[in-house]
């Protein structure tokens, strides 16, 4: 009985956040959209917020964020679970080291050096951001695996519990609420640094904010911060209901 | 098999000259030890913090593996085998119970059956059996998951999950420290009483000698360094204690607990024939413990008890008798 009002309780707290994340974006974008229709627009304004360029932009920055992010998944979540198995776990501090120093370089300066060095282009966006994001997906790997209780992993061994089922049916289930938790901060930041790809010609929402500072006009830079903003926005909303899915019942 | 000394078709857990030597130790955690359990025994491994005792019962599923000696099981030397495969075939209870908080209590149960690839049905047919008879309904709690439900209730289910496979021998680790004590009073009689339907071989760690002497059919006592003080039923450890550390170890209530172990029949030699001029008895089975006797001679106010032995044989104990059957050990035990 209890286990019945513990979920609707939760379902029910669950439904009032839900619900008043999409309100907000909704309300920016249709303000946005508003804004731009009613204030008079000189002819450069025009050009630069027609709704193909935008969402074109915004499809544009979509692509770096999930591509990057994909891509940090595939490397930091594998190499934080090879990290914590025995005989890597001294060279796992050092990597931690190599990945708090990839966050703390200015993304800008990883986006210009990496231009210089390889050229421009969606790709090398999708590296730098790549660099940038993996700090917190492999930290939390790491930490979502050291920190299973002890206990349940000594009852899985006396069971006979070989070391890969013992990764499989404990280690990985039980860290996934902090591995998530580690993807979603990477997606995150990920929609804040995609707008700096467009120095690096890879475009974006970005494209859209730096048109705005160069041509000195306030509504094309309103339209695209305020629409990076609600980006950030629904990709949280979607990551933190993707978390409440993937969360093992019972944890 | 049984090419070794000590270790005869009755042996179900022998350890041959077992060590355990960490690195940077000055001394050993387990020095040299041997020690022979029988089939179907109950043994409770007891002694002071780090005395060895729990280095001693995780050698046993190689869990801890030795730096040295021989672990036979059931007439196999299993030092060197498989440690999975041993390990499925080996019961094992913690403390900290350590049931999968994301998997339902079910689940939890048939781990070992699913790891020896039993099919589904057959898994959970067996857990609900499990539940059952560690008193935990299975309609109500089999689909549960192990947070809702109290510490004792956690452990009855660590209980039924090391019997999923139906393994010989159990290992248990302090497994009612982690509970309270009214509880843990309840899980005791009721493991006894389990231990008496399922006759496994039960090696049991604990610092409580109460519970040892409450569980075991014999008691070792482990002393500094891992020293095998003693090795004996409890009752002779009560009688006899092999040292001046048993009996510190056991401790001043010895007398008292001695009643609960002795049986009417025990003391039966301090008897006479039952007087007719005595009427003030209480009737007692010989197989009634001492300290049951006495509660009922006092809750009467009785002179003493009236024993029927086999044959019609009536005999009388005074309550005086029944207490120096406490105090003064000369029971020739069997």
């Amino acid at each position: 009985m209890s286990s019945v009002i513990i979920a609707r309780r939760s379902v029910s707290s669950d439904r009032a956040s839900v619900g008043i994340l999409p309100a907000i974006v909704a309300a920016l974008v249709v303000g946005v959209f508003v804004y731009i229709r009613v204030i008079p627009l000189d002819s450069i304004e025009a050009r630069s917020l027609e709704v193909p360029l935008i969402l074109n932009a915004v499809w544009e920055h979509i692509q770096l964020v999930l591509v990057s992010t994909l891509l940090t998944i595939t490397i930091g979540v594998p190499l934080g679970v090879a990290l914590t198995r025995k005989g890597a776990r001294r060279i796992g501090g050092l990597i931690l080291v190599g990945a708090n120093a990839g966050q703390a370089i200015p993304s800008i300066g990883v986006l210009v050096l990496l231009a210089i060095l390889f050229g421009v282009g969606f790709w090398m966006a999708v590296i730098a951001l790549l660099v940038y994001a993996l700090l917190p997906v492999l930290r939390n790997t790491m930490v979502g695996i050291q920190q299973v209780d002890r206990a349940v992993i000594d009852a899985g061994r006396g069971m006979g519990m070989s070391t890969r089922q013992i990764l499989s049916t404990i280690e990985l289930p039980l860290s996934i609420p902090v591995m998530l938790a580690g993807i979603r901060v990477a997606l995150i930041l990920n929609v804040g640094v995609a707008t700096l790809a467009a120095f690096t010609n890879a475009g974006g929402l970005g494209s859209i904010i730096s048109a705005g500072i160069a041509l000195n006009r306030m509504p094309v830079l309103l339209v695209g911060s305020v629409l990076t903003i609600a980006l950030a926005l629904s990709i949280d909303w979607l990551a933190g209901i993707a978390e409440r899915l993937l969360r093992p019942r019972g944890i | 098999m049984s090419d070794q000394p000590g270790c005869g078709p009755d042996t179900m857990i022998f350890l041959d000259r077992v060590s355990k030597r960490y690195p940077d130790q000055p001394h050993d955690a387990v020095a040299s030890l041997s020690m022979e359990i029988k089939r179907g025994e109950f043994v409770v491994l007891v002694g002071p913090s780090g005395c060895g005792k729990t280095t001693t019962l995780r050698m046993m599923n190689r869990l801890v593996e030795p730096s040295d000696g021989r672990i036979w099981i059931d007439g196999k030397d299993v030092t060197h085998v498989d440690v999975d495969h041993l390990r499925r075939g080996i019961g094992y209870v913690i403390q900290q119970i350590g049931l999968l908080p994301h998997l339902t209590i079910a689940e939890n149960v048939s781990l070992v059956p699913k790891l020896l690839g039993t099919n589904k049905v057959k898994r959970l047919r067996r857990a609900d059996e499990l539940l059952d008879m560690v008193g935990l309904e299975p309609s109500t709690f089999a689909a549960r998951y192990p947070r809702q439900l109290s510490g004792g209730q956690q452990q009855r289910v660590g209980v039924a999950r090391a019997l999923a496979a139906d393994p010989p021998i159990m290992l248990m680790d302090e497994p009612f420290g982690a509970v309270d004590p009214i509880a843990r009073e309840k899980l005791q009689m009721e493991f006894l009483s389990l231990q008496r339907q399922i006759r496994k071989t039960i090696v049991l760690v604990t610092h409580d000698i109460d519970e040892a002497l409450l569980l075991g059919d014999r008691i070792a006592i482990f002393g500094e360094g891992s020293r095998l003080a003693q090795f004996d039923t409890p009752l002779k450890i009560l009688t006899n204690p092999a040292d001046d550390f048993v009996r510190d170890f056991v401790g001043a209530g010895a007398a008292v607990r001695r009643l609960s172990l002795l049986t009417v029949g025990d003391v039966i030699d301090r008897s006479t024939p039952l007087q007719d001029y005595l009427q003030s008895t209480v009737d007692i089975h010989p197989e009634e413990s001492v300290h049951r006797a006495l509660e009922q001679v006092l809750a009467a106010h009785a002179q003493g008890i009236a024993v029927t032995l086999p044959g019609a044989d009536v005999r009388f104990i005074a309550l005086q008798d029944l207490l120096m059957a406490a105090a003064q050990p000369t029971v020739a035990t069997s």
